[in-house]
């Protein structure tokens, strides 16, 4: 089970992976609304893991995931990617994004996914 | 021609026949007594161990063939070689993308993409894949890249076991935008516009999706019961879900309340 950090533009999206983690057992320790947000809330919480956006407002899902790789290179950082964004997939795990789950989100994906990167 | 065990559907009871395969037509003998050339074959559908052919000669006729799976391989492959169908030579991934995962290796096959009345062939001398056109959730043109280049490819979305599964077809330009024209036609009666339903309506389908029951939704989006049946049955007059199960809510009677007050008392003691 893991601290994480969530970050989405929309409040939905957020509530719905708070929920499906709460029902994994993780614990949410923090949310961000656009990737200039997450870079400040990574340093403050220092989270297990974030579950980071791609399309935000500021500062995009990548951005925001080479600046936390930037401050921490053993950061774990899994990326929500809508169906069909394939390249944005590959760009994210180039940059050090260490898994992707899409949305729409499907509860058990989401926690396997979850489960498996925090085991790295 | 060579004779293989199999059961065809006749006067709606299974029946195990000797089938008779042909290089141009297959022999359903008694009881069935029917021949079928493969090039009279409008449509072809599997379903798990099931091949669905229907074929056209003055009138239309439906059979229906289980075997086991290296028998019902060789006639896809002969019947989508011959059928009455939209063929084209392409390469194609399927699949390519599961459940948003992609595939790792998944090569590009070369074979032909046969569209057949309700569905999409993927054939290759490995695999034939078929896509039911009423299970096709999008198709797109795009570009991926292949062999380091942005190439044009037709990305198909369909929905298989609960998951969206992503195969691609490669073709030279002008075909693949022949076959998108075709697919999108032959799909058509399926696009909805985006707005039937509204923005919380949207929401508690992407929330069902997700795997949440009622309660859960009712919780999350802060909406009474009420209000969560009205949009249930706009998504089911919409055909875009179905009920599974349908629970109960109760309350107790005075016997009931009587019931659990002794058990109650008695627990005490």
């Amino acid at each position: 089970m893991g601290k994480i950090l969530i970050v989405d533009d929309t409040l939905f999206m957020r509530t719905l992976l708070k929920n499906i983690l709460f029902s994994g057992g993780h614990t949410i320790i923090g949310e961000a609304g656009d990737g200039t947000e997450a870079v400040e809330k990574y340093k403050e919480l220092k989270p297990d893991l974030v579950t980071m956006d791609v399309v935000m407002p500021k500062m995009n899902g990548i951005e925001a995931l080479k600046s936390i790789k930037a401050l921490d290179p053993a950061a774990r950082v899994v990326m929500c990617t809508a169906v069909g964004q394939e390249q944005m997939v590959k760009l994210a795990i180039k940059t050090g994004a260490k898994g992707y789950i899409v949305k729409p989100f499907q509860a058990p994906k989401v926690l396997e996914e979850v489960k498996n990167v925090l085991a790295t | 021609m060579k004779e293989v065990p199999a059961k065809v559907e006749h006067n709606k009871a299974w029946v195990v026949i000797k089938l008779g395969i042909a290089e141009d037509r297959i022999v359903l003998p008694d009881p069935v007594n029917q021949e079928i050339l493969y090039k009279t074959v409008v449509d072809l559908a599997e379903r798990k161990n099931t091949l669905i052919i229907t074929f056209k000669t003055q009138a239309e006729g439906v059979v229906k063939v289980k075997s086991v799976d290296k028998v019902l391989e060789i006639l896809k492959k002969l019947i989508l070689n011959s059928c009455n169908a939209y063929r084209l030579a392409a390469y194609f991934k399927s699949p390519a993308i599961r459940g948003g995962v992609l595939i790792q290796g998944a090569p590009w096959e070369k074979g032909s993409i046969v569209v057949v009345r309700t569905g999409i062939w993927f054939v290759s001398p490995a695999k034939q894949v078929c896509v039911p056109l009423m299970d096709a959730a999008a198709i797109e043109l795009t570009k991926t890249e292949v062999q380091g280049k942005p190439t044009d490819i037709i990305c198909i979305d369909h929905v298989d076991a609960g998951e969206v599964v992503s195969s691609q077809v490669l073709c030279p330009i002008s075909t693949l935008q022949v076959l998108f024209n075709f697919l999108k036609d032959a799909t058509k009666g399926m696009d909805m516009k985006g707005n039937e339903l509204d923005a919380v309506g949207q929401q508690v389908a992407m929330l069902v999706y997700s795997g949440m029951d009622s309660h859960a939704i009712e919780n999350m989006l802060n909406i009474p019961h009420k209000e969560l049946d009205a949009i249930y049955d706009r998504i089911l007059n919409l055909q875009l879900g179905e009920v599974v199960a349908v629970r109960r809510e109760i309350q107790l009677t005075t016997k009931g309340v009587r019931y659990i007050s002794d058990a109650t008392k008695s627990q005490v003691k």
